[in-house]
């Protein structure tokens, strides 16, 4: 018998699960949206069973004699929010529906536990407090023993920002927000202004369009002016200085059926000002002499304002973790759950991986190179690197799903669409062929992370693509499907001990072609999220216009 | 009894939220009655749990109907520290 540790994510919206072993170690996270096949997962269970059972499987917990401490990532229902404020921001009609969902999260929470075994009983589920979850998520994958960690996202028990010191790896909260002041539901408001939908988690239609525009003064400075930074905390201005600044952003908003570009110059506003916004909150957290900033909570997403972030204030590390979102927050659950059960705290330090979720199943990938009438199937074994390099040089469009699927919203080599960014004319041979998503958003570049300096900028680690940074002079000339609007990549590092296959495909490009840069976009079809089985993979394979798949070592061309 | 500096510092705050004189906030105040608003309530939990380091769940202030008695829960936390 031993102690297995779930926490589980019950926000309403990316329900997740986290489980941590008796010894304190990570051994699994998966979003529900990658079992569900449904974007967000929006109301569907954390525990929901047949995803449970198989993550309980994937670890070798056994309910019938094992024990389980189960624990949620939210501590109480909130009383409500004040309505005006809510239809100023979220429209009235979905925060309603957003408080429905959630409400069902936390009711039903433990009953997909209870169905696995583990005694028949209902479990005795416990809630943590939101932005603890994520602090304390978020500081398990960073290294380092001392940190400011700022917790900024849509919302929490009592506000929508959190700060937190970790001495010694010991997390005390310095002070969070109270009351209505968002800048998660103020990037909401401005995503649907431009004619995109936060519910689907299009902010980073948003963000992405921003590069197109230029911030508009008196707007960035109206939008700006919304949310009063006091101390670091955030409160909505007065109700008629929101109701004039988002007058005046809908004039320059689009409807959903207009052209993407004329809402650029909102987009770009809307950046501005919420960096103008985030950067007040940093200053008054950042004590004078240089410290580690952990930056978590869904605006932690927000990768062009995080790229910005070493290069203009004085810190010593910034670090975001893979799933700053309330997905990351079922990690932050569980440790929480095994520190209190272990008496144990200090928080462990991780091991610093993504790659945290379900593997191809091998029967699966044996019955695909049986029966799905692939032209080529060739095992690879270790060469699968140097077959998919020389693939990518002929402009070919590779799918790849390997290892342990990553967790949180970005795809990092082990579930993703692979390109060469310096063939002529891919950025749109990806979207026409695969991706169909809209013809303006960027694609990411992988760069080894010893090379990242000579091409970027303010190179910095990025292992799981938090940051955007700007190409240098001359060399994304070399690279333009990874190229944005703005001169700027969204960059992911890659190192030989945590990302081998990720580093050698580099490697082998590099020695190829002389660019060590390959192109990382998520294996998903717009609108869904990232494949989770094997069978997902081949129906997308054989679906669209990927030239090759490669699951675990196995290479399938058409 | 609460400690006369939490119940100075409630009435303080509670007088510049509703704009009342200092001497007609008193421990027996009624919160609604004397117009304290939701919103302000909910500020001002933050501001007492910054100033006296306690942690105050968000239904707190309402489960309690006078400034006297939120005081005291507000003690009850510290004392449970």
């Amino acid at each position: 018998m031993t102690t297995w540790y779930l926490g589980l994510s019950t926000t309403g919206h990316d329900p997740a699960l986290a489980i941590f072993d008796a010894r304190g170690t990570l051994v699994f996270a998966e979003a529900t949206e990658r079992y569900m096949q449904d974007k967000r997962a929006w109301g569907v269970p954390a525990d929901h069973p047949p995803h449970l059972a198989q993550a309980l499987s994937a670890v070798g917990a056994d309910p019938e004699t094992d024990r389980i401490v189960v624990r949620s990532s939210w501590r109480n229902q909130k009383p409500d929010m004040p309505a005006d404020m809510d239809d100023l921001m979220i429209p009235a009609d979905q925060a309603l529906w957003m408080w429905h969902v959630q409400t069902q999260a936390q009711a039903s929470v433990g009953a997909g536990v209870m169905r696995q075994g583990f005694g028949g009983q209902m479990p005795d589920v416990k809630g943590y407090d939101h932005h603890l979850c994520h602090a304390v998520a978020a500081c398990h994958q960073t290294p380092q023993n001392d940190a400011v960690c700022l917790v900024l996202d849509g919302e929490g028990e009592v506000g929508a920002a959190a700060a937190y010191d970790m001495t010694d790896r010991q997390l005390k909260r310095r002070w969070r927000s109270w009351g209505p002041g968002s800048l998660g539901a103020f990037y909401a408001k401005l995503t649907l202004l431009c004619g995109f939908d936060w519910r689907l988690g299009e902010e980073w239609k948003l963000m992405g369009l921003a590069a197109f525009g230029t911030p508009v003064p008196e707007l960035t400075d109206a939008l700006a002016g919304t949310i009063v930074v006091d101390r670091g905390r955030l409160r909505f201005a007065d109700r008629d200085v929101v109701q004039s600044a988002m007058t005046l952003a809908a004039s320059y908003g689009r409807r959903p059926d207009e052209p993407i570009l004329k809402g650029a110059d909102l987009a770009a506003s809307a950046q501005a000002a919420y960096g103008r916004v985030a950067d007040q909150v940093l200053q008054s957290v950042l004590p004078r002499t240089p410290a580690n900033l952990v930056l978590t909570g869904g605006c932690a997403l927000n990768s062009s304002y995080n790229g910005s972030i070493a290069r203009r204030f004085d810190v010593a590390s910034v670090t975001v973790p893979s799933a700053p979102g309330d997905d990351g927050n079922a990690v932050g659950a569980a440790l929480l759950a095994w520190m209190e059960d272990t008496g144990t705290a200090q928080i462990p330090v991780g091991t610093g991986t993504a790659y945290l979720g379900s593997r191809p199943a091998p029967e699966a990938i044996r019955k695909a190179q049986t029966y799905s009438g692939a032209d080529i199937i060739t095992p690879c074994g270790e060469e699968s690197a140097a077959k998919v390099a020389d693939l990518l040089q002929q402009g070919k469009i590779v799918g790849v799903m390997r290892g342990r699927a990553e967790f949180g919203p970005r795809a990092l080599g082990n579930r993703s669409i692979l390109a060469d960014p310096g063939v002529p004319g891919m950025k749109d041979h990806i979207n026409r062929l695969v991706k169909g998503r809209e013809a303006y958003r960027p694609f990411a570049p992988v760069v080894p992370a010893d090379q990242a300096d000579n091409w970027f900028d303010h190179a910095q680690a990025a292992p799981f693509m938090s940051f955007t940074l700007p190409w240098k002079a001359g060399m994304g000339a070399k690279v333009p499907a990874v190229v944005h609007e703005d001169g700027t990549g969204r960059l992911q590092t890659v190192t030989a001990d945590a990302n081998p296959w990720m580093h050698a495909l580099c490697q082998a490009m590099g020695q190829a072609t002389g660019v060590p840069v390959v192109l990382n976009t998520s294996f998903n079809i717009m609108g869904k999220p990232i494949v989770h089985s094997v069978e997902d993979a081949m129906a997308m394979f054989m679906t669209s216009g990927l030239d090759a798949l490669l699951l675990e070592d196995t290479l399938f061309e058409k | 009894m609460s400690d006369p500096d939490l119940i100075l510092y409630l009435r303080e705050q509670i007088a510049r939220r509703t704009e009342l004189p200092l001497e007609e906030v008193t421990v027996t105040s009624v919160l609604i009655d004397i117009g304290l608003e939701s919103i302000d309530a909910v500020l001002l939990c933050g501001d007492v749990e910054d100033q006296f380091d306690v942690e105050i769940d968000p239904s707190m202030i309402f489960e309690h109907d006078t400034l006297g008695a939120f005081a005291d829960a507000v003690q009850a936390l510290k004392a449970a520290k």
